[in-house]
């Protein structure tokens, strides 16, 4: 199943998402920030802290030069729950002194001064160590070598966590609120920037076969987004309704085409059937009916045969073809039409030069060949010469040229003549049989192979059809 | 009657001629291009005329605006292919009186054909009476006090011409011109061979005479 997708929630999927990476991102790096700042301050505090016990290491009062650590003045710890802790050495001495809480068993290995952390029964601690401490405690006229001291002081974490999580909260919970503002705004924003758009679907909604306007929203056509869509509506609403208005002539066209032959035999059947005849007369009414149902199978078959060939003109190109020979197509269609022309004593002659190879399907060159010299015989005179001519332009397309020495087409029937059932003079045309469809079809058949047709009166006399077929790709 | 077809399809023109003389007994002129029409339709006077809209020369639709612009009356039957409101609008705007469009039903043609003539005449009722006639125009049957008169095709053509104008002086050359066709001229000393016949039947057993000469001027038909 197609999921319906939302402009508007894809928007503000975006904006949220980015917005909680950005609330994500200052997050982490404003915990970090924190704590890196808590634990340097705690850091700078441990040292003091160092000092401070440092400060209550003194010489003993003999010459010896051994030390001892006034245990009186040790400074309190900061949390009475989990109280600090420390150890102090002597150079010489050793281990001077350890707080009475120092974990039993821990043994601190000598090293250079720095922080580290240290978890003690669930309690996490932060332990500092200071070297090369001299001892504060100076006896007048010493002559013993000083002893440097090592301090470590541990102090717990706690509280940094604390405030580091306090900080953390702070900022998620500002983030938070910007991050529903944010959305509230884009809502906002976005509801009125898709506001043209569901104007124009208004609008749009309004067009029907009945009426193909379509006012333009001075919103919509002033969203630079929108531009393409509407330039685009404008256009296919113009091709729609030519078409259509195309298809609703050729419908009125063919009911009429239609109705003439089927009112006709109506009326024979009726007027056979109105009182009783004698079987002459019968007849001769069942000869006129099956003559006009002939009549009407042929105007089905051309009304079938231009469908198809209009239907192929969206296709043609698309489908497998063969290269084939026009001049070829040309002289057989000449072969098939020559009855005709026989019994109009009229006489064909086709000039050509040498094979010219389309890709085509041979069918459909033959029936415009076809339909081209049918009414250049039937428009000829008795006795006259229909010529056609295959050339090749060096290059450039095939050209088939049609010439009849007949009465030539009226200048104002000229545009109209490759209209779908457009007769010039609807008695003539009637007399010799056409249905008027004949030249649309040819011009359905030629523009599906990307060529163009032409028809005019030649400078003497009688008429000349000229058909271009582009060869590109072909040879 | 007299009637022009207008029809540029030959077989259907020639089908509603037979029709319309066969079964209803009028005279039949037939114009197969419009030019023709128009001529005919001007020169001639005709108790209907029903026109196709699609013909060479001239449209119908211009045929029956000369028509109209030459102040003729003559009813005016359209057959059409086309049944779009709009142009069957326009018809009737342009003077048509009535349309058909094809294929139509030749029954139908005629029955429309008989009313529009009627109407053109002041006739609203197929049944003509004028004192103790009757005459149906529908199934062409002519009572005289109750009794029945069988008459000859032409007598009837022409009592029904004259019953649809009752009280009007009726001249024989009127006569001629609304019961034959364009060749009436050859027929010119039928009419009062007729015109006793008729006489002679519809007055018999009674004594009252309904058709009058009107001595140089023609007939009238009335109590």
């Amino acid at each position: 199943m197609l999921r319906s997708k939302s402009i508007k929630g894809r928007l503000i999927a975006t904006v949220v998402i980015s917005q909680a990476l950005l609330a994500a991102g200052l997050l982490f790096a404003g915990v970090f920030y924190t704590h890196r700042r808590l634990v340097a301050a705690l850091d700078a505090g441990l040292q003091a802290r160092a000092m401070s016990v440092a400060a209550l290491v003194r010489y003993t009062e003999d010459a010896s030069g051994n030390l001892y650590f006034d245990d009186s003045l040790v400074p309190r710890s900061l949390d009475p729950d989990h109280p600090d802790f420390f150890e102090v050495w002597a150079e010489r001495s050793g281990l001077l002194t350890r707080s009475p809480n120092w974990p039993a068993g821990m043994e601190i290995p000598a090293g250079p001064d720095h922080h580290w952390n240290l978890t003690l029964g669930n309690v996490p601690y932060r332990v500092s160590r200071v070297s090369h401490v001299p001892v504060l405690d100076r006896e007048e006229g010493q002559f013993f070598q000083p002893q440097a001291l090592t301090i470590v002081y541990a102090s717990p974490l706690i509280r940094v966590q604390e405030q580091t999580w306090a900080a953390g909260v702070f900022i998620a919970v500002a983030s938070l609120i910007l991050l529903g503002a944010t959305v509230l705004l884009s809502l906002y924003g976005i509801r009125r920037g898709l506001l043209p758009l569901q104007r124009l679907a208004a609008q749009a909604a309004l067009v029907s076969a009945r009426n193909w306007e379509l006012p333009m929203p001075a919103e919509a056509e002033q969203t630079t987004e929108l531009r393409p869509l509407t330039d685009s509506m404008i256009a296919m609403l113009e091709r729609l309704e030519r078409s259509f208005v195309q298809q609703r002539e050729f419908m009125g066209n063919a009911a009429h085409e239609l109705k003439t032959p089927v009112a006709v035999l109506k009326s024979t059947l009726q007027s056979l059937l109105h009182r009783p005849r004698n079987s002459e007369e019968y007849r001769a009414g069942v000869q006129e009916s099956l003559e006009d149902l002939e009549r009407l199978e042929r105007l089905l078959q051309w009304m079938l045969r231009l469908a198809r060939a209009e239907q192929w003109a969206h296709g043609a190109l698309r489908r497998d073809l063969e290269l084939i020979d026009i001049t070829a197509t040309c002289e057989e269609a000449v072969e098939r039409i020559r009855g005709l022309a026989q019994s109009r004593h009229t006489s064909i002659h086709l000039a050509t030069n040498g094979k010219v190879l389309l890709r085509a399907d041979p069918e459909d060159l033959q029936l415009v060949w076809l339909n081209l010299l049918e009414n250049a015989v039937r428009y000829s005179p008795e006795g006259g010469v229909v010529e056609v001519a295959v050339t090749r332009k060096d290059g450039g397309p095939a050209q088939i040229i049609f010439q009849d020495h007949g009465i030539g087409i009226r200048p104002e029937d000229l545009p109209h003549v490759f209209e779908r059932f457009y007769r010039g003079d609807p008695s003539r045309t009637r007399a010799t049989g056409g249905f008027g469809l004949g030249l649309a079809i040819a011009k359905a058949l030629v523009e599906a192979y990307g060529g163009t047709i032409t028809a005019e009166n030649a400078p003497t006399r009688g008429t000349r059809v000229t058909v271009e077929l582009p060869l590109n790709g072909s040879n | 009657m007299r009637v022009l077809i207008v029809e540029d399809e030959p077989r259907l023109a020639e089908n509603i001629a037979r029709s319309l003389r066969e079964s209803a007994g009028y005279a039949v002129d037939v114009a197969t291009d419009g030019q023709e029409g128009s001529f005919l339709a001007e020169s001639n006077t005709y108790d209907v005329v029903l026109l196709d809209l699609m013909l060479p020369e001239m449209d119908g639709m211009q045929i029956l605006t000369r028509i109209r612009q030459a102040g003729q009356h003559t009813p005016v039957l359209v057959l059409t292919a086309r049944d779009e409101k709009e142009s069957i609008v326009d018809l009737l705007n342009a003077g048509a009186d009535d349309y058909l469009t094809k294929p139509f039903d030749l029954g139908e043609l005629l029955a429309r054909t008989k009313a529009l003539i009627r109407r053109g005449k002041g006739q609203p009722s197929p049944v003509v009476t004028i004192g103790d006639l009757q005459l149906n125009t529908a199934n062409r049957t002519v009572q005289r006090a109750g009794r029945t008169i069988l008459l000859t095709a032409m007598e009837y053509r022409v009592l029904e011409y004259l019953a649809h104008r009752p009280g009007a002086v009726v001249s024989k050359t009127e006569l001629l011109e609304h019961l034959y066709d364009y060749n009436w001229e050859k027929f010119s000393n039928v009419i009062e061979v007729y015109i006793s016949g008729l006489r002679r039947k519809l007055d018999d057993g009674s004594d009252r005479q309904l058709i009058h000469t009107v001595r140089g001027q023609g007939y009238i038909l009335q109590d």
